[in-house]
């Protein structure tokens, strides 16, 4: 049975080998041909001139995640707090499902609602085709809800709940105890829910694309269109060959270094927990 | 705490109304005004190289908007009142406004007689040699009257044809692949060739021209489709027929005033020389 176990857990391992192997493969080379700096710091993406620079999608990629981040974070870390102390049963039994809903719809139907509603709101108050860094943060930042919901909801439970009423009977307020004890102590749990929403957020795809404009030029304001990596290779896959189609393997390589980044920081901040969580086995 | 919230909200709701107030500033006549919003498909579509040569636009504006699919291109334009777009002829919809381009309506009959000139083939490319006997009676019922008829029901222009098509009871497998505009009609031509000719099966792989011309050419498919003309390296290997031609349609929103452009007014606004709408009005 031991053996069946083990095979199962390669399975996954394999998966992660092999796209690391077919990714480094063509990518590699494609950004040795165009020259490494003249790839990440290159502004100017023409693939029919052979110009491949994607630094105003890196730097698309970074500000769409960020203004997610502004905008999901604080309202998922408070719903969290609601869920947490302040959310009477009844209602309770109605957020939960709404929030793990949330999580369960297709990423299209986000773009797809976005493009038609979210996108003429945009119109009317930007003065601008309605596509673009905000419209695209504000709908990345919904679809990071759930991840930040609930991985600060079970980081605040699985804290001490004598800090909560130690704080409570010294005499501090609800609201202080919960942000200047609970916190603290769910502090690791919080910021790895943060971080998992940063690895969503930069991942998304199809929402993205649709909402966002699409331009390879670097944004003028927050209502500006720019094009994520992520968006770069949906839409040019289907119709790219030869370097083309390598220029957009290797954007998949950066990318893919990205979203290491991210989970290494991952790993290091539950790295003590984990020593913590081995010793106590 | 409950302050602090009041006093964001307040300044947000102010915030609101000061932008909705200060952004009416359509022309008083009811005539379109404002920046324009270019939307454009993506580098490598078949739509895009054929309108960026027909309307000899060297580089499309860089702050045009970038789509992939022709129902985004037609959604956004549907919403916004100062976009402009260009999608196939056979997939308009009532959503949007088709231009009339240099004074002439873009409709099947004037793509067919030749004075709108906005438009361009749609290709079937094969190995002229080692294409199996399915495959090259399948060509036969395209371009045959018949095959021709189909090509017309679906919103296309077809091509001049005067040979009979006769089922031949052949069977086998037939696989294409391809471009995306080509996929929709080649589908609805082999489900009718399918019913005259039970026995055969056939597969189509949307997959875009240039992914179609090099799977034929590696062989993993008959017949590659392409919603342009092939290109040198690509006619080596390969020989093609047309089966139809498409005109491309250039589109706007409903609300909007203008209702003909000329191909010069066009190109200055994909290349991003006319920006404003006032541009065009006057």
């Amino acid at each position: 049975m031991k053996v069946v176990f083990l095979l199962c857990a390669l399975c996954s391992v394999a998966a992660v080998a092999a796209i690391c192997i077919f990714l480094f493969a063509r990518g590699v080379p494609a950004i040795a041909e165009i020259g490494p700096l003249k790839f990440i710091f290159g502004t100017k993406w023409k693939p029919t001139q052979q110009l491949f620079g994607i630094l105003p999608m890196i730097v698309g990629s970074i500000y769409v995640t960020a203004g997610a981040m502004v905008i999901g974070a604080p309202i998922g870390i408070l719903t969290a707090v609601f869920l947490y102390k302040y959310c009477p049963v009844k209602v309770y039994r109605f957020v939960k499902p709404a929030v793990n809903l949330l999580a369960g719809i297709p990423s299209i139907v986000y773009g797809f609602f976005a493009l038609v509603v979210i996108v003429p709101i945009m119109q009317i108050l930007s003065d601008t085709s309605g596509k673009g860094m905000l419209t695209a943060s504000i709908v990345l930042g919904l679809m990071i809800l759930p991840t930040i919901i609930s991985t600060t909801e079970s980081a605040l439970k699985s804290a001490d709940i004598s800090y909560f009423e130690g704080s409570l009977a010294l005499g501090a307020t609800k609201e202080r105890s919960i942000f200047a004890s609970v916190f603290p102590a769910a502090r690791s749990g919080i910021l790895s829910g943060i971080i998992l929403g940063v690895g969503r957020a930069i991942g998304e795809t199809m929402a993205v694309v649709m909402i966002i404009g699409n331009q390879t030029v670097f944004p003028k304001t927050i209502f500006s269109g720019i094009r994520t990596m992520t968006a770069n290779i949906v839409l040019e896959m289907a119709y790219a060959e030869g370097l083309h189609l390598d220029a957009l393997i290797a954007t998949a390589v950066v990318l893919f270094v990205f979203i290491m980044i991210i989970n290494l920081s991952f790993s290091c901040i539950k790295g003590n927990e984990m020593k913590q969580g081995v010793k106590n086995k | 705490m409950k302050k602090l919230i009041a006093t964001v909200l307040m300044a947000a709701m102010l915030l609101t109304g000061l932008v909705s107030c200060s952004n009416s500033n359509d022309n008083q006549d009811g005539s379109i005004s404002g920046e324009i919003t270019v939307i454009s498909r993506e580098e490598g579509s078949g739509t895009r190289d054929a309108f960026v040569e027909l309307f000899e636009i060297e580089e499309i504006y860089e702050v045009a908007e970038i789509t992939e699919k022709t129902s985004v291109m037609l959604t956004s334009v549907a919403g916004n009142k100062r976009a402009i777009g260009y999608v196939s002829l056979g997939s308009i919809s009532d959503e949007v406004k088709v231009l009339a381009v240099d004074g002439v309506n873009a409709t099947a009959e004037n793509v067919k007689n030749g004075t709108y000139k906005v438009s361009r083939n749609f290709n079937l490319a094969y190995k002229e040699n080692g294409l199996s006997e399915v495959a090259k009676d399948f060509l036969k019922f395209v371009l045959s009257e018949e095959g021709q008829k189909i090509v017309e029901e679906e919103g296309y222009i077809s091509v001049d044809t005067n040979e009979k098509y006769k089922a031949s009871g052949l069977s086998g497998k037939i696989s294409l692949a391809g471009s995306t505009s080509v996929g929709p009609v080649a589908e609805v031509l082999l489900e009718a060739y399918c019913e005259l000719n039970p026995g055969v099966e056939f597969d189509v792989q949307q997959t875009g021209s240039s992914a179609g011309m090099t799977s034929t050419i590696e062989g993993a498919c008959d017949i590659g489709m392409a919603s342009r003309n092939l290109k040198d390296s690509e006619k080596e290997t390969l020989t093609s027929a047309t089966i139809a031609v498409d005109g491309i349609a250039v589109v706007v929103n409903v609300e909007n005033t203008v209702e003909a452009l000329t191909s010069e007014q066009i190109k200055n606004i994909f290349t991003g020389e006319i920006t404003d709408w006032s541009e065009i009005v006057e």
